[in-house]
């Protein structure tokens, strides 16, 4: 038993990502250096997708690793690298103790009150399958986005469209 | 005829209206012509329906629903009876001749068209009150012609006393009007209807005990008072309102004030017709007061007070009009001496001949302070040679005024004297014949120191053109040869006015008090030509009066008694709330402002604009809520 | 394995996400910090799709649009950085302040 969990593959996958999870986290918050920082927000994100992938949605994670340890974290690394020129790769710090204390106090008893009702809700009971779906969910999700949510897909296009050219238009350099 | 009666009262307004709209661009001679064209259809109209009624008798009131709300139908409507067909006539012909007159008075006057539209909204609410049918709509044409009446009299705004005096005006008949409202609700409570023909029914049912008050349901009226009380209370509110309108004793104090508005308006308003309304109501509700004798010896003994009150204030003043002014007072003192004593007749006599003699003196006034420019008694003199005409036509007014036979004044006076005396008032009627006394003094006195003796001023003063003379000249006649319409040898007017009276037993001739009303005038035109003729000014008689003198010329102090127990307290009154309301009331408003302003102003500086800060606030908050509700939920 | 292990880890994130987010001075760590907060959120989304009594797939596209939605809004987020890096030459929230008082 870990933590009231039996030990099985599934649960020690699943504290294995956690903590990867977690700990990438907190360095993503404590160090300064950029590309450290880059390399931490990839365990985060990595470890998300595996998180995913434990919960059967093979396809989600797999967006999740292109999308975010990919596409976002290089964007953000070339936006730092863009902005900080002059800094030798090392970023400004935070805000003072009191403010970095109140912020820390009042974020632990939020997280802490989630935890708290996350431990006392009765949820339904659930299947313990690793794979509770019977068709791939790829299948399952093209099924879902092109017959349930047509006219949502669409919208997220037209966003996706609209934020580009938004984007662009914004970052250019004016004349 | 008949039919066409609603358009005497239309054409003035819709000559307001044309005027209204057109403004300044007409010429001062279109303005006129539209004006006089008014008012002359209707003065033919007028005469139109003076015959018919004559031969007819009163027409049953035209009306129209208004409104309905329970079982009560307000109505609107007009009604031609004996009395308003007279009216009618009196009020057309005047303002046909002062109309023609104030083209050449208000001749380069900046708001000349402005002037026109204010006399034909007046006339449009003259005539429309003297036409209705019911007493609400009768309120409403009451207080617009005061307000026509406060606009004229303040129509030259910009000097202080004009400003001040159409306040006063408006104010004081404003306080007669509210006891007249008051009785016409009491009358609505008791008989359930506003209409003239509804309550007279009523009161006649009254009188013969066949109904209760409270026809339609009002009841809450028959557990305060009696039908005895009520006739009483309510004649007498209404009369309160007749004294306001008719500047009676002791709400007079207005009607002098008025004359700081241009002299057309003063004859036309101030002595011919809006004043005279407070007559017309008595006699348009005279069945209420036949109903009650105490309002009726109220009535009475207001009018023959006011009568002699005023006549003695006339004695002394120095400013034509207000002589003039006050001799109006003292006329409508008459006519309601004569209604209180039942003389319903005599009342509206003297109405329609005082209407012709007095516009006739304001307009030969008007003239001579158009040649003058002044209106001191005074500083004038010598006119008969330099304006015959307006001296012509002046005498005869005063003649009339006088009371000396055959002037007009003279038979509609000696009929209001001889009914007080028929009617047993004899204390009553030794103030009418002391005020006829001094009506005659200071008439005289004005004309004497008018036109006799040698001119003082400097200006050369001459008439004013055919459409200042002719209106005199028309009056002139009327003032000269109205009273024959109803002599005790030929009483046509009491005829026409009372056509269902005893016929053939006219009352006799009373030769003795004939014979002593004339000579009372003649000897106080004798005093007056003995005090004042050839331009004497008997500064010396004034100082052997010294008291009584004093007392006249300051208006026996009526004005100071006022503005000591009634102006005094109200003022004391209002700065004390004003203080309350400003340092208190303000005062707690402003605190709570300040309050707020402060507060927001060092607020204001927590919004420095950091996403951060808003967040950490948001997170703060959400954390302290989830804390209370874990507390409340029993973890903690 | 249950529901609850993985809506705890969901609410760490959360909270380390929200913390970095409120803390941090460079504009990109906060941004990066809200995409640790919206991930946190899809963790949720897919755990609740597989442990439901009826296993949904809904959760799953949720999960997929919210992080096509962050992909348009970490665009438009450096755009603005970039902008804003070019008027003031930094990129500290503290400067994005014209909105005070």
């Amino acid at each position: 038993m870990l933590f009231g969990l039996p030990i099985t593959g599934a649960t020690i996958t699943y504290f294995v990502l956690a903590l990867i999870i977690i700990v990438s986290g907190v360095f993503m918050l404590t160090l300064t250096n950029v590309m450290h920082m880059a390399v931490s927000l990839v365990g985060v994100f990595l470890g998300v997708a595996g998180i995913f992938i434990l919960l059967g949605a093979d396809f989600v994670g797999l967006v999740q690793v292109m999308v975010y340890a990919g596409a976002i974290t290089i964007l953000m690394v070339f936006a730092l690298m863009l902005t900080h020129r002059g800094l030798n790769g090392h970023l400004q710090g935070e805000v003072g103790p009191f403010r970095g204390t109140l912020t820390f106090l009042s974020v632990a008893i939020i997280v802490g009150t989630l935890l708290y009702a996350i431990r006392s809700t009765p949820w339904p009971g659930s299947t313990t399958a690793l794979q509770p779906f019977h068709q791939s969910t790829v299948n399952l999700i093209a099924n879902a986005i092109f017959h349930q949510y047509t006219v949502a897909f669409e919208l997220v296009s037209a966003v996706l469209t609209v934020a580009l050219v938004g984007a662009a238009v914004i970052a250019r350099k004016e004349e | 005829m008949i039919g066409l009666t609603w358009l005497v009262p239309v054409l003035p307004l819709i000559a307001y209206v044309v005027l209204l709209a057109t403004g300044k661009r007409m010429s001062e001679m279109a303005i006129t012509a539209i004006s006089v064209l008014a008012v002359l259809i209707g003065l033919i109209i007028s005469i139109g329906v003076v015959a018919a009624v004559g031969q007819h008798g009163p027409y049953a009131p035209v009306v129209y629903n208004w409104l309905a709300f329970g079982q009560t139908t307000l109505t609107m409507g007009y009604q031609v009876t004996n009395l308003n067909a007279m009216m009618l006539l009196v009020v057309t012909l005047v303002s046909t001749l002062v109309f023609l007159f104030s083209k050449s008075y208000m001749h380069g006057d900046e708001r000349f068209s402005r002037f026109y539209q204010y006399l034909n909204l007046f006339v449009f609410s003259m005539l429309g009150l003297v036409i209705t049918s019911n007493l609400l709509e009768l309120y409403i044409f009451w207080e617009l012609v005061g307000v026509c009446s406060y606009l004229l009299v303040g129509f030259w705004y910009f000097k202080p006393e004009a400003a001040v005096a159409a306040k006063k005006a408006f104010i004081v008949t404003r306080i007669g009007d509210v006891g007249l409202f008051i009785g016409i609700i009491l009358l609505y409570l008791g008989t359930g209807s506003f209409d003239f023909t509804v309550v007279f029914s009523h009161l006649h049912h009254f009188a013969s005990a066949q109904a209760s008050l409270g026809a339609l349901g009002h009841d809450a009226i028959t557990r305060l008072m009696n039908v005895q009380t009520w006739v009483t209370l309510t004649a007498l509110l209404v009369f309160v309102g007749a004294v306001g309108k008719s500047a009676q004793f002791p709400l007079h104090v207005w009607l002098p004030d008025a004359m700081e508005g241009p002299t057309p308006v003063s004859a036309l308003i101030h002595a011919a017709t809006m004043v005279a309304a407070g007559v017309y109501l008595v006699a348009r509700m005279f069945p209420l007061f036949e109903a009650s004798s105490t309002a009726s010896e109220t009535v009475a003994i207001i009018g023959g007070v006011t009568a002699i009150f005023a006549a003695s204030i006339g004695l002394t003043q120095r400013d034509i009009k207000r002589v003039i002014a006050y001799s109006t007072v003292s006329q409508l003192g008459y006519m309601m001496l004569a209604m209180g004593v039942g003389a319903y007749v005599s009342g509206m006599f003297h109405l329609m001949t005082h209407a012709f003699f007095k516009a006739l003196l304001f307009l030969a006034a008007g003239s001579v302070i158009h040649a003058l420019d002044t209106q001191d008694l005074f500083e004038m003199g010598g006119l008969r040679k330099y304006m015959p005409i307006t001296h012509a036509t002046f005498l005869a007014g005063a003649l009339a005024l006088s009371g000396i036979p055959p002037f007009a004044g003279f038979w509609s006076k000696d009929d209001i004297l001889t009914a007080t005396f028929d009617s047993g008032h004899y204390v009553l009627y030794a103030f009418g014949l002391i005020a006829a006394f001094f009506t005659a003094v200071y008439i005289f006195r004005v004309y004497f120191l008018t036109f006799s003796g040698t001119y003082k001023g400097s200006k050369h003063p001459h008439e004013g053109g055919w459409v200042m003379t002719l209106p005199l000249l028309v009056l002139g006649l009327l003032a000269t040869f109205a009273g024959f319409i109803n002599t005790p040898f030929a009483p046509i007017l009491s005829r026409f006015l009372q056509p269902n009276g005893p016929v053939g037993i006219d009352p006799p001739a009373n030769w003795g008090l004939m014979a002593v009303s004339a000579v009372v005038g003649l000897l106080g035109i004798g005093l007056a030509y003995s005090l004042y003729g050839g331009g004497k000014r008997a500064d010396a008689w004034a100082k052997r009066m010294g008291f009584l003198y004093a007392l006249s010329y300051n208006k026996w102090y009526i004005d100071e008694l006022y503005a000591l127990i009634i102006v005094l307290p109200v003022v004391t009154l209002a700065e004390g709330l004003q203080f309350f309301d400003r340092w208190i009331v303000d005062g707690l408003v402003r605190l709570i402002g300040e309050v707020g302003y402060t507060g927001g102003v060092s607020l204001k500086y927590s919004a420095d604009g950091q996403i951060q800060t808003y967040g950490l606030v948001t997170a703060f908050g959400l954390a302290a809520l989830a804390l209370v509700a874990l507390r409340i939920g029993g973890v903690l | 394995m249950a529901l609850q292990p993985f809506l705890a880890l969901g609410a760490v994130l959360f909270g380390i996400g929200l913390y970095g987010a409120l803390t941090k001075r460079n504009l990109i760590i906060v941004l990066i910090s809200i995409e640790m907060m919206l991930n946190a959120a899809n963790i949720n989304l897919v755990a609740f799709a597989h442990f439901l009594p009826k296993p949904n797939i809904e959760g799953q596209v949720y999960a997929l649009f919210n992080i096509a939605i962050a992909a348009a809004e970490v665009a438009v987020g450096l755009a603005i950085l970039l902008s804003f890096f070019r008027a003031r030459n930094t990129s500290d929230v503290r400067d994005m302040n014209a909105m005070k008082w």
